[in-house]
């Protein structure tokens, strides 16, 4: 990779960093989902089921085991019987139609017992340090009964309902990183496997399909006995996981400046890298060209009620025929064909197809992107602490740089401050109010960085040039976690939205769609403009079938003949 | 019970956000917290002793202008805000360093351990009887710090005394984390209908 000659910079942040950009991201190489099924493939992981304890009723456990080449990890799945009253995706749920524990080994009989009277309870429940993650799971009550009711009479699920829902349940929440009990990510992050972000929940997500595809065959015997089939294979693999997103991975990406940085910077290098390559084989140019097509069809089945993403589904359908027309006149055989690709999409596409193509040209490149996972988690423990002995002008400085746009904004109009996030008392869900209608200021969370860092820079006038950070914080201590940031910023160009978190006119769902991109999501459905559906794992080999040959590129359908 | 270290520095966080510091501060708090407790030392106890000191209403006041000239205040210094001074003007300020009537002596010992670190210094920490060591990693104790305040003096020296036990859980009294949970209700909204269906945008049906 060194060897290569890279003239092509990463684009500006002040390009990325918008959150109608953020919002426009699709999957990559470097989504979270794909990074575990190609490392599963190429290390041999085993898989196992080694309880499935379900009654007639479809009440009881199951034990799903996955064996990596150091240690093995086991899901831990219960099974209930929910009134359909019950069924909430939201937060404050209280009962679901499965719960999961993702088990740091095997577990023994205690341990399951243990789990059973605490992991259907969820945040009611308290999980130790032998659990990983936490989660659960709704039906797609439609999906579910159409499936169950053909494969007990003998019959195949048809194929176009199986299409417009994508999935037999969908997660509404995968706790990790010492959530109500479980293990602490410090706990676990050495260990190669788990080393690039998420790759617990991701696990646990890819074994809760398995478990799920097994759980809707199961219930179909019980059903219809002797004349029941099972799912043919081709069909089981476009099911994915569903999963229900609000507002509580919105704060995520602004809490964590330095790890979502990591994601975009990962990205970027990543495309800066397949822009320089100033020739392209003819099998590179057959595979782009092949998952473009792949990818169009992907798009074509991508639904969505919600007038924004209906609009953005319509701006995309429109790029993908322009691209067609441009990889009809261009042959890809010229002197650097992605470069000359990007700029083009920068020109005539809608942000959603810039990025479709920006993921969609890494593609064919995995030797020049793929180590670029490495690089993902934050391991830099020692960017919290803040250094004092910097001047005050040094600090204006950094100020300027990540919110410049931001300064002059009049903070005080009720259209740039309308919002305000905060945390509700009802299972600590985080919520997004109007400051002007609710009695939710003084609750607020420090979730407006650029508006916070605006009110900093305004009190930093009155200090001199030359005074240090500390006497200023010593003074202000309201400024420290504006300060903290701005330092943590400056090894980390991607680390700040650029956009009003709190206008009136902000969508949180683009914030959910950055976040979730980078686990590797499809199919993006916005329920509200504070809440998405998407699909995890559709078209994705099940543990049994998983192989090198399958572990990477399933996420593009295949096209029919 | 036990808590994972992110729960105590979520939790601590919010509580001292709850009992009033600015959210940086709070984060200071959250991050000795987790620091305390990973290191053996009821660090939620402590904060709780602090919190309860209502010492955030009134911090510019105690802001530790020179923390050797204390002598003739009544009041006390927050550890919360000496600790991150003591931290920022790390590259500054010349060993030894005293303070006086610092509240909850023990909640300095994060910020002290973050400044060895930074200096690749061992600093030594004097209270009362009690001496405890640290090279940022490791920390030694010999000796109990007085609960509520005491006079205290950070010297370069060496790690000397009982290594403190290494932690991944934490396993605070029920009573301490309650009180924690308390300062850290505060900062939660009252649930309305209205913020239930507004605040989280729901309103469509999941029996689809």
């Amino acid at each position: 990779m060194s060897a290569m000659t890279r003239h092509i910079e990463r684009r500006e942040p002040a390009t990325v960093m918008r959150l109608g950009r953020l919002g426009s991201l699709h999957q990559c190489r470097l989504s979270f989902m794909r990074v575990l099924t190609r490392r599963m493939a190429r290390e041999k992981w085993t898989f196992s089921c080694n309880a499935f304890e379900i009654s007639e009723e479809g009440v009881g456990h199951a034990v799903y085991t996955a064996q990596g080449p150091e240690r093995v990890y086991s899901l831990v799945a219960f099974a209930h019987d929910l009134p359909p009253e019950k069924r909430s995706d939201r937060v404050i749920a209280e009962a679901w139609d499965a719960t999961f524990a993702l088990f740091d080994g095997v577990p023994a009989r205690q341990d399951i017992e243990r789990l059973s009277r605490n992991v259907p309870l969820q945040e009611a429940g308290r999980v130790q340090e032998t659990e990983l993650s936490l989660s659960r799971a709704n039906r797609s009550v439609r999906l579910w009964k159409h499936v169950v009711d053909r494969l007990a009479c003998g019959q195949q699920p048809d194929p176009e309902q199986i299409a417009s829902v994508g999935y037999l349940m969908r997660t509404t929440a995968v706790y990790g990183s010492g959530k109500f009990g479980a293990a602490d990510r410090e706990l676990i992050a050495d260990r190669e496997e788990l080393q690039a972000p998420f790759q617990v929940e991701m696990l646990s997500v890819y074994l809760t399909r398995c478990f799920v595809r097994d759980l809707v065959e199961y219930m179909a015997r019980i059903q219809g006995g002797e004349q029941a089939v099972r799912l043919e294979p081709q069909i089981a693999r476009k099911l994915g996981i569903g999963n229900s997103t609000g507002l509580g991975m919105a704060p995520f990406i602004v809490n964590h400046p330095i790890l979502f940085n990591n994601w975009i910077m990962a990205r970027e290098e990543a495309l800066a890298a397949v822009r320089s390559v100033e020739t392209a084989t003819g099998e590179q140019i057959v595979l782009f060209r092949e998952l473009f097509e792949r990818s169009r069809h992907s798009v074509m089945a991508w639904h969505s009620e919600h007038p924004v993403q209906i609009r953005k589904l319509h701006d995309l359908k429109r790029d993908i025929a322009l691209v067609s027309e441009y990889l009809e006149q261009n042959s890809l055989e010229t002197a650097f064909p992605w470069d000359q690709l990007i700029r083009w999409t920068s020109e005539e596409l809608s942000e959603e197809g810039q990025e479709l193509i920006v993921s969609l040209v890494l593609e064919p490149y995995g030797d020049l992107v793929d180590g670029y996972a490495a690089c993902m988690a934050d391991s830099n423990s020692e960017a919290f602490v803040i250094d004092g002995s910097m001047t005050v002008a040094e600090l204006r400085t950094l100020i300027q740089s990540n919110f410049g746009w931001a300064l002059e904004l009049d903070w005080s109009a009720a259209e740039n401050c309308a919002r305000a996030w905060y945390v509700s008392e009802e299972k600590l869900e985080p919520r997004l109010g109007e400051r002007f209608e609710e009695p939710i200021a003084d609750y607020e969370q420090p979730l407006a960085p650029a508006r916070d860092a605006a009110i900093a820079y305004a009190d930093l006038r009155e200090w001199d040039d030359k005074c240090l950070v500390a006497e200023f914080l010593l003074q202000k201590p309201e400024h420290r976690h504006t300060v903290r940031r701005a330092r943590m910023i400056l090894d980390a160009p991607y680390g700040e939205i650029r956009d009003n978190t709190i206008s009136a006119s902000v969508l949180p769902i683009d914030m959910l769609r950055a976040k979730l991109s980078f686990f590797g999501a499809t199919h993006f459905d916005p329920r509200s403009d504070r809440w998405v559906r998407i699909c995890m794992y559709a078209g994705a080999p099940y543990p049994e079938e998983l192989s090198e040959d399958n572990a990477d590129l399933w996420v593009y359908p295949e096209v029919p003949q | 019970m036990s808590y994972s270290l992110n729960e105590v520095e979520a939790t601590a966080k919010r509580a001292a956000r709850g009992a009033g510091y600015s959210w940086g501060l709070s984060e200071e708090a959250g991050k000795a917290t987790r620091w305390l407790c990973a290191h053996g030392l009821d660090g939620v106890g402590a904060l709780c002793v602090l919190l309860e000191q209502g010492l955030a209403d009134d911090l510019l006041p105690n802001a530790p202008q020179d923390l050797s000239s204390n002598r003739n205040s009544q009041r006390k210094i927050c550890p919360l805000l000496a600790g991150a001074a003591l931290s920022d003007f790390s590259a500054q300020r010349e060993l030894p360093v005293s303070m006086q009537k610092l509240a909850v002596p023990m909640l300095i010992l994060p910020f002290v351990a973050s400044v060895a670190r930074r200096l690749r210094l061992c600093l030594v920490v004097n209270c009362g009887d009690a001496v405890f060591s640290t090279d940022g990693v490791r920390l030694r104790a010999a000796g109990v710090l007085p609960e509520k305040a005491g006079e205290v003096t950070i010297t370069a020296g060496d790690i000397t005394g009982d290594e403190t036990a290494i932690c991944t859980r934490a396993s605070p009294s029920a009573e301490s984390w309650d009180l924690l949970n308390s300062f850290a209700r505060r900062t939660y909204a009252p649930a309305t209908e209205e913020s239930r269906l507004r605040g989280a945008g729901a309103g469509l049906s999941d029996n689809d």
